[in-house]
């Protein structure tokens, strides 16, 4: 098919199937009948994921006969395409999945029948998440899992989680640990919210008591689950936008700018606070530029360091900023909630800053990858990765 | 407008920067340095010939015409090797303030000389070295059709070598541009001990000196030139930062104690991530001002953020180089310190970052 064909063809499809009437999702985790209803549309007529091969919902395209797709759907804000490059759950199980696992879970994955969680960090494996101590061991055909992960989002909502979990004990620890699809509908998994530093609710803890995956469940075989998890990681940070949220309360522009924070604070005219306020503001405008920059390198086909540095880039931004935040407040900010709306702003943010900056590796685990990725600095030694895991130290 | 393609652009900055690597590398600039002149008359001949010197003058005056764009770029390569060069005062300072003056005689007369290599330079603040209206301390007083200036200027770059001199003195309640030339009676040139010796300051003290004044051009003509000198200036800090980043990721490589190169040790690992962020801040910002500044419009917000957050990232990145580095680069012998000296110095010249943090601030109606 031609390029005008298929254009055509996606064309006709939108104008007779799209109304652009879809409600407002309620929140990121799980999707409302209305969108399933016309997610299954667009996985039924093949323009979900058009690179995939045709038995697996997909065309078979090309990237850039894809990207036709996408744009068509993109020009009339149409949901639903170009799951083959941001559906990190079902690219993951289409690349190691079983054909068993794969015919019972990817078509319900790409409808948003079936909603996916991250079982992946462990009160005891964070920033070294390859020393993870949940357990699955062997039981004829399944697998009995035992243990507690911590940060999932989405766990209540959730019907399976993506779970790694230790498999081999007597090997290094980068190699006894196994990828499975872990159905949260069951007995043996617990979710319990997470009360946060925010006082908010957003991560819940899962507890995992006997639970069991099918060995048709496990993805990329038997102690392979680091790699699996490293490619799965990866399609996550090429997918993760820019997370970050600003003040609890939407649309109020004073709280958004604190060039005005500063006016109604008095303190425009504070030479002191005007040379900080400088600063701050040059953070963010500094990291624009610096991700335009990147943007234009790429789409000349140069690859750019500035992407890796996004994260640490936005640490400081956020926490510099809910720093002069407090200092515009003064005594203002020992004051708090729904009656003290510039207070609680600066307040939240002042905690929320931490979810960027340990949340999804912490800045110090960001400073190490770009050492050694991008500036190519030597590692630091490993004690504990040639030796069996049984043998590490934990605590 | 720029003709400059982007390939024009590139295959410049490759000029530049082969030519520096071959001739104006860390023996050569050493030399130049430790020199009456400070800069090497064979290798400013060699970047005269690639154009340089004029790469903002008019095609009409003999120059290149390129912008803010191809001058930042150029910048960012000079700044690298630590060109020692009357380039920034003649090429950069005068060019863009005898171009900006709207005194067609005054262009015909100096432009094509600047693009031939000729060295201007500009008399602009006092000892309070501010590069601000208040800063001025030079006055001219008419006498029939001819001006005479008295007073002081100081921070002149490369005041000895110049062979004209642009003064911006006060005049009638406002400022203007003058012309002198080298030699003219009642000028007295005193060189400045630097502490960037690849610098060349001079003092200049006017007694009564005859002076030809540039049209009407007044602050107006003043304030476009720095921007365009802001601008290269953020080039050269860019240019610079990155260079002695890379110098000292490529130390830490291969300096090895406890039995390990130092930059597999958290301590200067983490170090370095950070200066990379400060690094590419630095390159993003003072692209970003040439292009703003190239294209016409409103550019002041994106020049100031430039000229502090340059400022702010050389300094830093060049400090924490010799902290890096460790005892190798507390010795003279080491080019650490020839960056450090050089970030100091452009951190001052053309107004400091606390100034230019308040101009940004102004900038965007703050």
């Amino acid at each position: 098919m031609t390029d005008e064909e298929l254009r055509t063809e996606v064309r006709a499809w939108l104008a007779a199937n799209w109304k652009n009437d879809l409600p407002a999702r309620a929140d990121q985790w799980t999707v409302g009948p209305e969108q399933r209803a016309w997610l299954a549309k667009v996985v039924e007529a093949r323009w979900a994921v058009n690179r995939w091969p045709s038995e697996w919902c997909g065309r078979d395209l090309s990237d850039a006969q894809a990207k036709i797709i996408e744009r068509e759907f993109a020009a009339v804000k149409a949901p639903g395409a170009g799951q083959d490059r941001t559906h990190l759950y079902a690219i993951t199980a289409l690349t190691f999945g079983t054909d068993v696992m794969k015919a019972a879970l990817l078509k319900g994955m790409l409808t948003g029948e079936i909603n996916m969680c991250l079982l992946y960090s462990e009160p005891g494996a964070g920033s070294d998440l390859a020393g993870i101590r949940t357990r699955a061991t062997r039981d004829g055909e399944e697998f009995v899992v035992n243990g507690q992960k911590v940060w999932t989002s989405g766990a209540a909502t959730a019907d399976y989680g993506m779970l790694i979990a230790r498999t081999d004990w007597d090997v290094p620890k980068h190699n006894g640990i196994s990828f499975f699809f872990l159905s949260m509908k069951q007995p043996g998994v617990e979710v319990r919210p997470l009360r946060q530093v925010t006082d908010e609710s957003h991560f819940n803890e899962v507890f995992i008591t006997d639970a069991r995956v099918s060995a048709d469940f496990l993805l990329g075989g038997l102690n392979n689950g680091w790699r699996v998890l490293q490619t799965a990681l990866a399609y996550e940070r090429s997918v993760m936008g820019d997370g970050a949220r600003g003040p609890r309360r939407a649309g109020d522009g004073a709280a958004n700018d604190l060039v005005a924070l500063a006016r109604e604070a008095g303190k425009l005219d504070d030479p002191v606070l005007r040379q900080d306020l400088a600063k701050v503001l040059s953070y963010r405008r500094l990291n624009a530029l610096n991700n335009a920059r990147a943007k234009a390198d790429l789409a000349q086909g140069t690859s750019s360091s500035i992407m890796s540095l996004g994260k640490l880039a936005m640490s400081r931004i956020l926490h510099e900023e809910a720093r002069l935040r407090t200092a515009l407040l003064g005594a203002g900010s020992l004051l708090d909630g729904e009656a003290f709306p510039r207070a609680d702003d600066a307040n939240f943010l002042t905690l929320n800053a931490y979810f960027t900056s340990i949340g999804g590796g912490t800045d110090q685990i960001q400073r190490n990858i770009i050492g050694e990725r991008v500036l190519s600095l030597p590692k630091e030694p490993e004690i504990d990765r040639t030796i069996p895991f049984r043998d590490v130290r934990a605590g | 407008m720029s003709t400059f393609t982007a390939e024009d652009r590139a295959a410049m900055a490759e000029s530049v920067r082969r030519l520096l690597a071959d001739k104006g590398d860390e023996a050569a600039l050493r030399r130049a340095m430790e020199t009456p002149s400070g800069y090497d008359a064979a290798l400013w001949a060699e970047l005269v010939e690639l154009g340089v010197a004029g790469l903002i003058i008019d095609p009409a005056y003999d120059g290149l015409g390129g912008g803010p764009v191809e001058l930042e770029l150029i910048m960012e390569e000079a700044g690298a090797a630590l060109l020692a060069a009357p380039l920034f005062a003649s090429g950069v300072m005068a060019a863009a303030l005898i171009s900006a003056s709207g005194d067609e005689g005054a262009k015909e007369r100096l432009l094509p000389g600047l693009a031939r290599g000729r060295i201007a330079t500009v008399a602009l603040t006092g000892d309070a070295g501010t590069w601000t209206p208040d800063g001025v301390t030079v006055g001219a007083h008419s006498h029939g059709a001819r001006a005479f200036l008295d007073g002081t200027a100081s921070f002149v770059l490369h005041g000895a070598a110049a062979d004209v001199l642009l003064v911006v003195a006060r005049v009638d309640g406002g400022f203007g541009i003058f012309e002198v030339a080298k030699g003219t009676p009642g000028l007295e040139i005193t060189t400045l001990p630097s502490f960037d010796r690849t610098l060349r300051l001079t003092k200049l003290d006017f007694h009564h000196v005859p002076a030809t004044r540039l049209g009407i051009a007044g602050w107006d003509a003043v304030e476009a030139m720095l921007k365009i000198a802001l601008v290269a200036l953020a080039g050269e800090q860019a240019g610079g930062a990155r260079r002695v980043l890379d110098m000292t990721v490529q130390y830490a490589k291969t300096r090895i104690q406890f039995g390990r190169a130092i930059g597999s040790f958290q301590a200067i690992k983490h170090m370095a991530a950070d200066l990379l962020l400060e690094a590419e801040n630095a390159t993003s910002a003072a692209r970003h001002a040439a292009q703003q500044l190239a294209g016409g419009g409103e550019a002041d917000e994106a020049v100031y953020l430039a000229a502090f957050a340059c400022a702010d990232a050389y300094s830093k990145i060049a400090a924490d180089a010799i902290q890096m580095h460790g005892g190798i680069a507390f010795t003279w012998a080491h080019p650490a310190h020839l960056y450090l000296r050089r970030a100091r110095a452009d951190a001052q010249l053309l107004g400091a970052p606390p100034y230019h943090r308040e101009r940004y601030l102004q900038a965007m109606g703050a």
